[in-house]
């Protein structure tokens, strides 16, 4: 079926690569709606706006005659203002119900994240789609992510309008903002030789494409027959590995081998992590160092994505390994042109 | 036996386990009256070629236990004319391809084995494995000709192959396909003999693939594990595809100068060995009867707890490497339902990831490897981390004194009794 595509932070990481797919697969019609606009190209329409404006979302999908529609757009998971968070996440996210239903649109995907169902603490393990929404989140980014993504659950079913939710986990790839940074600070920190942990506990990813492929997936399954209609997927790469061994596998590609590794018990990261937090209270900086650190890198954090495969027929398409090679790359040129 | 308890000295759960063992488990119940002398004969057999499967089989339930014991003599023969060099390949190739035959001519025997085939004495008196085989059950005897007709063909085309004999096996594919027919055949044989027996599910029978990876998993684990025994005789089992990533022969992994190589080569075979696990435990999930169940699960975790072992080992080179024969003991009591096996494997898995490292070239791969086994585990067990296992560590505190003094009285006893004692010695050789 011939649709009309929308996409919704289709300038952003994950959108770019869901715009990309579309028009690799030869998709004739497709607008992007962006607070921003980074990518110039002559066969898709661009509309810059605020999601927390109605008239500038539903402008657009009037405008454009929208019957698809994927919504990727989030401010970045360490932003500052809590406030934000509630204008896009979920003002922004009922202006795009409102505008599908208004404009019938018949499809609404709505990218959420796992962390819907962390509490903070808690261990993941294998975690599938009947865990329920932790009493208290854990910080406002995953408490407007699981609100937006209830609004959208909700309006499944409302004139018309099919909706799904995805939840990837820990999406990483070339450029992207968060992860592949991150990880590379710790190298360049010279904190690499350090382990908190036992190094037992195993952890999702997503490379950014499998995750974009999802998305691509949920439109074109998306119906009530399939099971898919106002239901949430745990998106991954399908092959959690313990937490440390993708840390070390990204930094060898840089060539960079920890010499020996200093291994602390997690209670021992917990009373240092304290410290470092009382000492930053007093000082008033930002504490490097904080037990959530110690619980994000010594927890299990997977999901059992079953649910993805035989409702959606997700399969990854790039596996743990070769995504991590992939997105070292541009950073591994980028260090190289330096040194010419 | 006693160095079996030096070697454990450290790990005194095994300890207590070699014990349990060998003062405290019940023998195998069944008795054959005398005057069935043909399977007498038949048992007397299985204990002499075979360490590992004797006493497996013999604790499996009446119903299947002779079936299987016969099966298990059957190919011990096929196999033991396919080993001998000294068969030229004129005489060798019909008597595999025609050994399913054999099995109907009442009287057979073979005297033909060169002197220093280890179980020539089985082919000597080969009329007694067939008279018990034509007592078997009509559909058992089916299934064991079938399979001996697939395995002996099979080898048959290996012994005529010359480049096979020559650079040994070549692709993954060709790696696979040659432990489908020395062992993959052989699990999907016992599949269909547990479904006639009515011990197991009809379904089972028809799970070839499962049945197939429970051979392949432990024939790699063999053949990784014998690298040096194999190459003395000339016998070249890794893939081409996987050592020539690393070396110009097969041979010069053991060199002096291609350590890290070899190591690197190791991991890469160890590593699609353990691909095959899923599959092993979705199989013994699928086991009803509890005796079978500890035959199927028995070699399997025996196999993780060498590939654990053989990871990054570089004796593997240089020596046979074996695990402690309390570490065995300890396993063959442990195999009692799905939980505690996949406990083992999830426990030898941790161990692979301990020694796995960033600048091994399969590093990932061994790493997701590992995580499709928890992963597996919580999926299909998703209660196993409230499961409590044998708990052998809270009775381990209570029970230390009393088993070193226990082993302290028997190290005595038995250096006052070891000139006498040579039987009692090879009474624990399992898994040799």
């Amino acid at each position: 079926m011939v649709e009309n595509y929308l996409i919704i932070g289709g300038d952003g990481f994950v959108g770019r690569w869901i715009v990309e797919m579309l028009i690799k697969r030869g998709e004739t019609s497709i607008t992007v709606f962006d607070i921003v606009q980074r990518y110039f190209d002559k066969e898709i329409k661009h509309y810059q706006g605020d999601l927390s404006n109605y008239d500038d979302i539903n402008e657009c999908i009037k405008k454009e005659n929208i019957t698809a529609v994927i919504h990727t757009a989030s401010p970045p998971h360490d932003g500052k203002s809590e406030e934000l968070f509630w204008k896009v996440n979920v003002e922004g996210t009922k202006n795009v119900i409102e505008a599908c239903i208004n404009n019938g649109v018949k499809k609404l995907v709505y990218t959420s994240s796992s962390s819907v169902v962390y509490d903070g603490y808690s261990e993941l393990i294998n975690t599938d789609e009947t865990a329920p929404y932790p009493e208290k989140h854990m910080n406002v980014y995953n408490e407007t992510k699981a609100a937006g993504e209830k609004l959208v659950l909700e309006a499944n079913g409302r004139n018309g309008l099919l909706t799904c939710a995805l939840r990837p986990c820990g999406i990483f790839g070339p450029n992207d903002r968060q992860a592949i940074p991150g990880f590379i600070k710790v190298m360049e920190l010279g904190q690499t030789k350090y382990q908190i942990g036992n190094n037992e506990n195993f952890v999702d990813w997503t490379y950014v494409e499998n995750c974009a492929y999802a998305h691509v997936l949920a439109v074109d399954k998306l119906s009530v027959e399939n099971q898919t209609a106002g239901e949430a997927f745990f998106i991954t790469n399908g092959t959690p590995v313990p937490f440390w061994d993708l840390c070390r596998f990204i930094w060898a590609q840089f060539n960079h081998y920890p010499p020996y590794i200093l291994k602390f018990p997690s209670s021992f990261g917990f009373i240092i992590a304290s410290f470092a937090e009382l000492a930053s209270f007093v000082t008033g900086k930002e504490p490097g160092f904080t037990r959530f650190r110690v619980r994000f890198t010594t927890t299990n954090r997977y999901f059992n994505i079953n649910k993805a495969r035989n409702r959606l027929g997700y399969e990854p398409l790039v596996d743990l390994e070769e995504g991590a090679r992939r997105a070292c790359q541009p950073v591994i040129d980028s260090f190289n042109n330096q040194r010419k | 036996m006693a160095s079996s308890f030096l070697q454990s000295i450290f790990h005194p759960n095994e300890i207590v386990a070699l014990i349990q063992y060998k003062f405290f488990r019940p023998p195998p119940i069944h008795v054959i009256p005398p005057e069935q002398k043909t399977k007498i004969r038949c048992y007397e057999f299985l204990n002499e070629t075979s360490r590992s499967f004797a006493s497996v089989i013999q604790e499996l339930d009446d119903g299947i236990r002779d079936a299987i014991c016969i099966f298990y003599l059957v190919l011990r023969g096929l196999d033991t004319i396919e080993d001998d060099m000294s068969i030229l390949i004129e005489k060798k190739e019909p008597l595999l391809r025609n050994f399913h035959k054999t099995l109907y001519k009442k009287g057979w025997t073979f005297d033909e084995s060169g002197p220093n085939e280890k179980d020539r004495q089985l082919l000597v008196e080969f009329n007694v494995v067939i008279e018990e085989f034509l007592r078997l059950e009509r559909q058992f005897q089916d299934v064991i000709v079938d399979i001996t007709n697939k395995m002996g063909n099979g080898m048959a085309d290996y012994a005529k192959d010359a480049a096979h004999n020559k650079y040994g096996v070549m692709t993954n594919k060709d790696f696979d396909l040659y432990c489908h027919y020395v062992a993959g055949l052989v699990g999907i044989g016992l599949s269909s003999l547990f479904s006639i027996s009515g011990l197991e599910k009809p379904e089972l029978a028809n799970d070839t693939e499962l049945s197939n990876s429970m051979g392949l998993f432990l024939q790699k684990t063999n053949i990784i594990r014998d690298y040096l025994d194999d190459l003395s005789g000339n016998r070249r089992f890794w893939p081409k595809e996987i050592w020539s990533i690393y070396v110009a022969d097969l041979a010069d992994l053991k060199k002096p100068g291609y350590e890290t190589k070899a190591i690197n080569c190791l991991s890469t075979i160890i590593l699609n060995a353990l691909q095959h696990i899923p599959d092993c435990l979705t199989y013994l999930n699928k086991i009803q009867n509890r005796s079978i169940f500890s035959f199927c699960a028995i070699p399997q975790v025996m196999a993780i707890a060498t590939l654990a072992l053989l990871f990054k080992n570089y004796n593997v080179y240089t020596s046979v490497v074996k695990i402690r024969k309390g570490e065995t003991v300890k396993l063959i009591l442990k195999c009692t339902d799905i939980y505690e096996v996949a406990n083992i494997f999830r426990y030898y898995t941790r161990v692979i990831i301990q020694k796995n490292d960033s600048k091994d070239p399969n590093f990932m791969k061994i790493s997701m490897a590992c995580g499709k086994v928890e992963q597996w585990c919580q999926t299909n067990l998703p209660d196993i981390d409230s499961y409590s296992p044998q708990q052998d560590n809270d009775i381990m505190i209570f029970l230390i004194g009393f088993i070193l003094s226990a082993f302290a009285a028997y190290l005595l006893h038995y250096v006052n009794q070891e000139h006498l004692d040579y039987q009692g010695r090879e009474s624990l050789d399992v898994f040799d």
